[in-house]
């Protein structure tokens, strides 16, 4: 998996990932999903993509698409702001669970709340990878690492059922090792008008190797499900559900904000701007 | 003592109107075709406590207020004992049923508002009458004026007539105001620089309430549609700077404004559009600090840390208006400069500037307009290693990859370690200084006002102070006011190397002379300051100056 044909897709940059790293599956079903939508006529470059910072987010510099490689925990932030810009574009924000749900767990809350119409992948490692291995929001209670010696003190965070509750009109999980679903769930996100949130299982081969654990311990679901249901799975540990948990619809943020506009097409000119200027000023 | 300037001050309680009757009073004097401008002192809550809006207006251009007011309206006790001392000589002080001694006149204002469905609200109609009728201005004129300016038009206009009959039998045109030339429109420092960033371009505003740049916020959320741009109140100000990194990556001119606290929630994000050449203006409009200190006053203490912002080495383009009409184009020229550059600017205001409210004589449609340099087509990259550092720019959606980035990167907007990139991608950066440098020698990067006697340095809303205390003092001096501080204006200074200076400004540690001493080499021999949150008083900074004037040249012990 570790060794990369020549594609169009594809940066020329070095692939600093494990050998065997869940990422990979990620890309891989990234890189499906573009290809699918390609053919339902999105093309490639109307996909932007974002990230935020870890491991996760080497995606970056490894496709060959334009975007914006932000900041750790802002990457949702950056995406939104790209979307409102310019709401003819598709926007996928790869995040971490460090990321996602420590840094930048308010703008995530936010962004489902006002159900901006983004896409967040999020790279679910249970773990801080690229620092070396320290416990993450999603970590499980008693889980050493280099700044809980003595065992993670804190319950972890339930991004399924914080996502649903915030408002997020799209919620799936996917595995990085179940490549086909997980490219079917990225097209259906993409494809959603809302704020769309897909939590990814991703085995950390050198701090958190879960490959054994959902290889075994997971079960796909048939959903969407009712909105209840979906939050009353969404709490099932074993087996993981996978699959489309909640689809619903809600006006996005960018119309309730702009309508129809698109403000960079739509850019006045000066002409019009002066005139609309000194109306107010009354001048 | 300003015998051409004519000073309205009312005070009362939050929720009586005050603010909206300086309003008021401003407007019938900009009708006049006089100058304006209006001060409002007020606290941080929605009820109650103590505020006061203190309006000067002359025939001539006027720059500041005066505390020394020539009608005071005091709507409850509290003002009229703390405003009693600021009256003027023949000045005439209106009370509302106050025990009236010599020279108070009481009115039963708040006895004739209980005939009318929320009498508090109507403090403020009668302070418009009493004035309407201390002008000379009869009952049909004041029925204009309210019927244009308050809701429940019938009843306000009824209570106002009321008010202007029985203050009329006491002060019926004591006051004989001269019109002017011609009227001006008027306007906040915030309301100039949300219509200047307009005028210039903006296409996206972002910002969290924070005192005193909501306004900013609040002008641009109701002219949205009129305007065409998109304005958002996200959750804090962290999502506000990123968010509009984002907005402006996607080709959107992007403004935020904030105050400290909010700003130094925004350094990481201001840092990122420094590494990913993102430009990004935003306005910190300065109210006393550190920390939460004190919201709806004034102060110019966050100089240095609008200097210094974010971390990191990158282009910063800091610059703070000396007037309401210099912040209309400032706020364009920054904008432009920003998108120009790929830069990150700062436009450095106060309270004092922000909130005050002014009559203007600018050409609206000479504000410069945002141009980015444009790249694109086959081999674009976004960090091409051009001469002048400048990499132009395409946006989303190109068929060329747009790759910006926050980590050091290739000219691909790819992620790099590599020693010799780090290196040649930070002096690509630094390349840009130059020309940003040459661009703005042909702007207007300091103001000189005056050019004899000694020389006053200030900045900012100080220098609209420091402008109307020479003027009352009758005071010979040049004012020096650097418009653009960073980068420091060097070419325009050298004169002042050696020479001892007055230096005026709204800070404790005397930020700005520091700053002044160090980049001019000249010597800060007095260094007048205030920071108790209220703008200079003209009268007061008169003394102040003439004393400094009258020192300079003598051995003094600093």
């Amino acid at each position: 998996m570790t060794r990369e044909q020549p594609d169009a897709l594809l940066t020329q940059a070095e692939k600093t990932w494990c050998p065997g790293c869940g990422n990979f599956g990620i890309m891989n079903a990234f890189r499906g999903a573009i290809r699918v939508l390609g053919e339902r006529g999105v093309p490639r470059e109307m996909i932007v993509m974002c990230a935020g910072i870890g491991q996760h987010a080497k995606i970056f510099d490894y496709m060959n698409l334009s975007g914006f490689y932000s900041l750790h925990g802002r990457s949702m932030a950056t995406a939104q702001g790209i979307k409102l810009a310019n709401p003819d574009l598709k926007v996928v924000d790869f995040v971490g669970d460090g990321d996602a749900m420590g840094e930048g767990i308010a703008h995530m809350i936010f962004a489902a709340k006002r159900n901006a119409d983004i896409t967040v992948v999020m790279h679910n490692n249970g773990i801080y990878a690229l620092t070396t291995g320290q416990r993450a929001p999603t970590t499980a209670k008693g889980v050493r690492g280099p700044s809980t010696p003595r065992g993670n003190t804190e319950e972890p965070l339930n991004p399924i059922a914080l996502m649903l509750e915030a408002g997020a009109t799209f919620v799936a999980r996917g595995y990085s090792g179940r490549i086909e679903q997980l490219t079917e769930l990225m097209v259906s996100a993409i494809e959603h008008e809302g704020f769309s949130f897909l939590d990814v299982l991703q085995p950390c081969v050198t701090f958190n190797d879960t490959y054994d654990r959902y290889n075994e311990g997971t079960e796909e679901i048939s959903g969407p499900l009712d909105f209840e249901a979906a939050l009353a799975l969404s709490r099932r540990a074993d087996p993981v559900p996978l699959g489309l948990f909640y689809r619903g619809t809600r006006e996005t943020q960018e119309r309730a904000v702009a309508g129809e506009r698109n403000p960079v097409r739509d850019h006045p000119t000066r002409q019009e701007r002066l005139e609309a200027v000194i109306r107010l000023i009354g001048a | 003592m300003n015998p051409d300037v004519f000073t309205f001050l009312v005070g009362g309680r939050a929720g009586q109107g005050v603010k909206k009757a300086g309003e008021v009073a401003a407007h019938l004097f900009a009708r006049l075709g006089r100058h304006v401008f209006q001060m409002d002192d007020y606290q941080s809550l929605i009820r109650g406590g103590h505020n006061f809006s203190v309006v000067s207006t002359a025939v001539r251009e006027i720059t500041s207020h005066t505390m020394k007011a020539d009608l005071v309206v005091a709507l409850d006790e509290r003002s009229l004992n703390l405003h009693r001392t600021h009256l003027a000589d023949a000045g005439v002080i209106v009370c509302d049923a106050c025990a009236s001694d010599g020279g108070v006149v009481s009115l039963p204002m708040g006895e004739e508002a209980e005939a009318y469905t929320r009498p508090e609200l109507r403090a403020g109609v009668g302070a418009v009458a009493c004035l309407c009728a201390a002008i000379g201005m009869d009952a049909g004129g004041l029925e204009s004026v309210v019927r244009s300016e308050y809701p429940d038009a019938d009843n306000n206009v009824a209570y106002a007539r009321t008010i202007h009959q029985l203050a009329a039998a006491r002060i019926r045109g004591r006051f004989a105001l001269k019109k002017g030339d011609r009227e001006r429109p008027l306007l906040t420092g915030n309301q100039a620089i949300a219509l200047g960033a307009a005028a210039g371009g903006l296409d996206f505003y972002a910002g969290y309430p924070m005192t005193p740049s909501s306004t900013i916020l609040h002008f641009l959320a109701r002219h949205d549609e009129d305007l065409g741009i998109v304005v958002i109140h996200p959750e804090s100000e962290i999502a506000v700077a990123n968010i509009a990194v984002g907005a402006a990556a996607a080709g959107a001119r992007a403004m935020v404004g904030t105050s400290g606290g909010g700003f130094a929630l925004m350094e990481e994000a201001l840092s990122l559009a420094g590494m990913a050449e993102t430009p990004l203006l935003c306005v910190l409009s300065s109210r006393p600090g550190p920390s939460t200190g004190v919201p709806t006053y004034t102060e110019q203490a966050d100089l240095g840390f609008a200097l210094h912002q974010g971390h990191g080495d990158f282009l910063r383009i800091v610059a703070s208006p000396g007037s309401v009409a210099e912040a209309y184009l400032l706020t364009a020229e920054m904008l432009a400069l920003v998108w120009r550059y790929q830069a990150v600017g700062t436009l450095l205001t106060e309270k004092h500037l922000s909130e005050s409210q002014m009559t203007v004589d600018f050409d609206p449609a000479s504000a410069a307009w945002a141009e980015p340099v444009l790249g694109g087509g086959d081999g674009y990259v976004r960090y091409e290693r051009t001469e002048d550092g400048v990499s132009p720019l395409a946006f989303f959606p190109s068929r060329n990859p747009v790759k910006w980035n926050s980590y050091e990167h290739d000219e691909a907007g790819i992620t790099t370690e590599d020693a010799g990139l780090i290196a040649a991608m930070h002096d690509k950066r630094d390349r840009k200084l130059a020309p940003l440098i040459e661009h703005l020698k042909t702007l207007r990067t300091v103001n000189r006002f005056g050019d004899d006697g000694p020389v006053v340095v200030t900045y900012g809303s100080t220098t609209m102070s420091v402008l109307e205390a020479l003027h009352v003092g009758s005071l010979t001096a040049t004012v020096v006011q650097p418009v653009y501080l960073r980068p420091w204006p060097a070419w325009e200074l050298g004169d002042l190397a050696g020479r001892e200076v007055v230096v005026v400004e709204q800070s404790s540690t005397g930020q700005f002379a520091r700053l002044v001493a160090e980049k001019t080499r000249a010597v800060p021999a007095r260094v007048i300051r205030r920071y108790d949150g209220r703008p200079f008083e003209p009268d007061e900074l008169a003394g102040e100056l003439g004393s400094a004037f009258s020192d300079l040249g003598k051995e003094v012990p600093r």
